[in-house]
């Protein structure tokens, strides 16, 4: 007997395999003229020099890649701490009539639209973080690496990571908090009774979820090395490689954003710039696949 | 006593840090919610019905706010049947290779770069037609949406008790009639809140529409095949304008856009479970 269930979604399900293959398959051959121009380079290299003469165009993107990646480290290394005390105190700590508003305001902000995101950050947070943060740790402490950059403007690598870890707690903390949840009462009930205070109970049951911590953290990596429209109103988008926090900088989201719409001007400029979306592709790919997994086999354990 | 009383400092100590570090989490919500009230009501009291209906010219988003709805019903349209037959099929095969394939690419596609996406279809269908259209920006938006809808229908498919599967297959249904007459309709609930949560997800993108929609403010989309404005593309503009006054209508679009959301998202949200976004 035929499968009329069967023949009706899997064209379905074979479309969206399709479409992923062809994404992957466009961005590779789109980049394919930037690889055999530059080769490697184009991912090493520091240098965005666009000329209508294509012989004197030279493009490397790893001032783009590391903003990426630095500014989504600073992001989780905010956010952890973050989202852990609120999972913890959703589901140990808040009264009943708190819980619920807590999951909904958390969930509201996992949605809310990034541009409002980007426009409050651009408008509202970079002022405040240049005068309160950046201003001071500057005239005191600029002889650490760290805050020697002057923050003139304060859009910077340091904005961009406090905006995407305000955008990402949310969205770490239901990982977090829903495996939190998860862990067995009886194994509360133990660590009570052995005359633990909540200090040392919160901390064993949190190591009980660690994996699930780590999983949780590095899907917002994922999720934050991503985001585009945010990041590119308030992080300067100057080609700049370094530690400093207050620096300008680039990411290979804005990067993208900024400079795709012109780049069809230069003869090198579009196919670097699939190049850079082709690393991000797979930045984010690997990223997550390791997330899910370390999730999925926790999930497994726990259930076992 | 003096080791117990350092314990019970410990303790002390710890619920400060952890109660204190909850409200810096949830603060900016609120922060912002306020600033784009304060900073957006008094550019909408100031230009009226006109902030609503006319043209950027004239101070209004009138035809952003038509393109968001266009791009989002055209988004349904293309992506929902695609994403609902996804998640049935992911939830009738979770065992089987092509199943567990599916579901993993599902979320894979939830967290992918939306940018990338927006790239892609430039490349696949505005380079092609020569122009920036609705219909890309729609495209766009379905590849978004797919596998939030799909995610959400598997998930309210596996809520239904295992024993009313087996009733609809003891009748002797065929696999397609126990799935689409029987079980389907029994999670239309869960299903619904997906479509909407996507919905209202996709209504707020900007990234994937850069280089899709092209943009359309001084008049109302009339054409799939034409440029097309939507809120957030604006917003993104504007902010990136040296000019006070359209920071000023950056902030009043912010307000409608954010009510829009939080009129789609608050009453699921206050209606069902645990949302997963």
């Amino acid at each position: 007997m035929r499968d009329t269930f069967k023949a009706m979604t899997f064209p379905a399900v074979l479309a969206v395999f399709l479409l992923f293959a062809g994404m992957l398959f466009v961005y590779f051959t789109n980049a394919m003229p930037a690889f055999h121009r530059f080769g490697i380079d184009v991912y090493l290299k520091n240098v965005w020099r666009a000329s209508e003469e294509p012989s004197e165009e030279l493009y490397g993107v790893a001032a783009a890649i590391w903003g990426s990646v630095y500014t989504s480290l600073i992001a989780i290394a905010i956010a952890l701490p973050l989202s852990v005390s609120y999972s913890v105190f959703v589901v140990d700590y808040a009264p009943k009539w708190l819980k619920n508003p807590l999951i909904i305001i958390s969930d509201i902000m996992a949605g809310l639209p990034t541009i409002i995101y980007g426009l409050w950050g651009a408008l509202v947070l970079v002022p405040f973080l240049r005068e309160h943060v950046m201003k001071p740790l500057y005239e005191h402490l600029s002889f650490i690496p760290l805050f020697s950059y002057p923050p003139t403007t304060g859009y910077s690598y340091f904005s961009a990571g406090v905006l995407l870890a305000i955008m990402v707690t949310p969205f770490a903390s239901a990982i977090i908090r829903e495996a939190y949840s998860m862990v067995p009462f009886t194994y509360r009930e133990a660590v009570y009774a052995l005359g633990a205070t909540r200090f040392e109970a919160t901390k064993i049951l949190i190591g009980y979820i660690r994996p699930a911590i780590v999983s949780g953290t590095i899907l917002a990596f994922g999720r934050a090395i991503g985001e585009t429209v945010a990041v590119s109103l308030v992080i300067g988008n100057t080609f700049n490689m370094t530690w400093q926090l207050f620096a300008p900088g680039y990411t290979v989201s804005s990067l993208i954003a900024n400079q795709f719409g012109n780049a069809f001007i230069y003869e090198y400029m579009t196919p670097v710039l699939y190049a850079a979306g082709l690393a991000l592709f797979l930045i984010g790919l690997a990223v997550n696949l390791l997330g899910l997994r370390i999730l999925g086999r926790w999930e497994e354990n726990v259930k076992a | 006593m003096s080791k117990l009383n350092a314990r019970k400092l410990k303790e002390k100590v710890f619920l400060a840090c952890v109660g204190v570090l909850t409200f810096l989490a949830i603060l900016p919500l609120f922060h912002i919610i306020l600033s784009v009230a304060a900073r957006g009501l008094p550019v909408i009291a100031e230009r009226g019905g006109k902030f609503i209906t006319g043209t950027l010219s004239e101070g209004g988003i009138g035809p952003a706010i038509a393109g968001t709805f266009l791009l989002t019903f055209l988004a349904a349209l293309f992506g929902l049947p695609v994403a609902f037959l996804v998640g049935l099929y992911a939830y009738e095969f979770p065992n089987s290779t092509i199943g567990r394939w599916t579901k993993t690419l599902l979320q894979i596609m939830l967290e992918f770069p939306t940018i990338l996406v927006g790239v892609f279809v430039m490349q696949i269908l505005v380079i092609p037609m020569g122009t920036y259209s609705a219909i890309a920006g729609a495209l766009a938006l379905a590849i978004i949406l797919t596998p939030y809808v799909a995610v959400y229908t598997h998930e309210a498919m596996r809520e239904i008790p295992f024993t009313y599967r087996e009733a609809a297959f003891s009748l002797g249904l065929t696999r397609a009639k126990v799935l689409f007459r029987v079980l389907a309709p029994m999670a239309k609930r869960g299903i619904l809140t997906g479509v909407l949560i996507g919905l209202a997800k996709v209504a707020g993108e900007t990234a994937p529409l850069l280089f899709t929609a092209g943009g359309l403010y001084e008049s109302y989309p009339d054409s799939i095949t034409r440029p097309v404005g939507a809120i957030p593309l604006l917003i993104y503009q504007l902010v990136q304008s040296p000019s006070k006054a359209d920071h000023q209508t950056a902030w009043g679009a912010s307000l409608v856009l954010l009510l829009i959301f939080l009129g789609i998202f608050i009453p699921i949200r206050l209606s069902l479970r645990e949302v997963k976004l």
